[in-house]
């Protein structure tokens, strides 16, 4: 509305006289330039602003003048009240809006098609993130899988590694079997019969054997001559005595048979004797040794 | 004196009563109320002037705030709402700048 009532021109009208005492030194080109026009209007309001209360004719008051009426003394005139009604409804409004904008979110005052692409925006996020979720979740199951499976492969390994360095001689070994002690007085035990005996007790099962300091293992040979038998080059006296872990069910039976390893001791003199226990501790280590040649065909 | 005491008195009522508004109004509110600040400050600018008439005053506020939410709905409506509200509000903007000028001329002198 005051578009079409914006006399620029009146506007110094007052402010010009005092002004231009005061600051004129200060002002810039474009100020001065703005004043100059308004010489030529103002100049019968040079009535000196600095005494308010002596407005010498009402209609040359400045704008300052008049906000200063217009706020005091207050004076109930139609005008106010109607300006005081319409202004009452705008700090309503402006209350209202502020709150609704400051105690709810940015969506309060958003209008539909904002609020569907936010919709869309939020499910769209929901998607990525539950894939992302789904997606991680299988990763985790996975490497737990396979976590434990190479768990489960590393105790198989170390449970195979035992049980063939129970067969190859690298570890100790216990359990229950039965000790065989063959006494030779008079040095008539020739190596083929501990072969024999040897031999016997694998027949009948025997899973870890050791004659005297000896560890068995597959290519344990027996050498020598009555009396003065090695054992893997290494010699060993009477009495020769056989630590044999295995079922002492199967191998004592099977050492005391008619005619068999006992028996056969027996008739050179010798004296064998078959004691069951229920631990034997075969400690007598080999050491691991490594083939030059042969390499595992597996894998 | 009475008009000041009109928008503190409107802006405390707002705070404490805190009225519903119905949804209709809800999204006109806000460029209602800039088109009634922009009247405001062409009222106050006018009084400056000594031009203020408080009938001129009540049409422009009315009407202000009238067509202002005339073209958020109609904005609405031709699916235009966002970028009309935005446009209103830039040239409420500029008039309300113009005039806190020419209130500052007249206050500060400068």
């Amino acid at each position: 509305m005051n578009d079409e009532n914006k006399p620029v021109g009146n506007d110094p009208d007052g402010s010009a006289p005092d002004e231009r005492p005061a600051g004129g030194p200060e002002r810039g080109d474009a100020a001065r330039g703005r004043e100059l026009p308004s010489l030529q209007g103002a100049a019968p309001a040079s009535g000196a602003p600095e005494d308010p209360g002596a407005p010498q004719e009402p209609q040359q008051l400045t704008g300052r003048q008049r906000l200063a009426a217009g706020l005091w003394p207050p004076r109930v005139t139609r005008a106010q009240l109607v300006v005081a009604l319409l202004l009452f409804g705008l700090g309503l409004g402006l209350a209202i809006q502020v709150r609704s904008n400051n105690d709810d979110s940015a969506l309060r005052g958003a209008r539909q098609e904002d609020l569907v692409r936010i919709l869309d925006e939020l499910d769209n996020r929901t998607q990525r993130l539950e894939d992302e979720k789904s997606r991680l979740d299988d990763q985790r199951t996975e490497l737990e899988t396979s976590s434990d499976q190479a768990e489960e492969a590393r105790k198989q390994t170390r449970e195979k590694e035992q049980q063939l360095g129970v067969l190859a001689g690298t570890v100790a070994a216990q359990g229950p079997g039965i000790t065989l002690t063959i006494d030779d007085p008079s040095g008539t035990v020739s190596p083929d019969m501990l072969l024999d005996a040897l031999q016997e007790l694998r027949a009948a099962g025997a899973e870890a054997i050791q004659v005297n300091d000896v560890r068995v293992v597959a290519r344990t040979y027996f050498s020598g001559g009555g009396g003065d038998v090695q054992v893997d080059g290494k010699a060993v006296t009477a009495p020769y005595s056989f630590k044999v872990i295995g079922k002492p069910q199967d191998l004592e039976p099977a050492l005391n048979i008619p005619g068999g390893v006992v028996q056969t001791l027996e008739k050179e003199q010798a004296t064998a004797t078959v004691t069951r226990a229920e631990k034997i501790i075969v400690d007598a280590l080999r050491p691991a040794k490594r083939p030059d040649y042969a390499r595992s065909s597996s894998r | 004196m009475i008009a000041v005491l009109g928008l503190v008195v409107g802006v405390v009522v707002g705070l404490l009563v805190r009225p519903e508004v119905p949804a209709v109004v809800e999204p006109y509110l806000p460029i209602a109320v800039v088109a009634a600040l922009d009247a405001v400050f062409g009222g106050l600018r006018a009084m400056l002037d000594g031009i203020f008439v408080d009938k001129v005053f009540v049409v422009s506020f009315l009407s202000n705030v009238v067509v202002a939410a005339l073209i958020v709905f109609l904005g609405d409506k031709l699916g235009v709402g966002a970028q009309l509200s935005t446009g209103v509000v830039v040239v409420f903007g500029i008039r309300i700048f113009s005039n806190a000028a020419a209130i500052r001329r007249h206050v500060f002198r400068a």
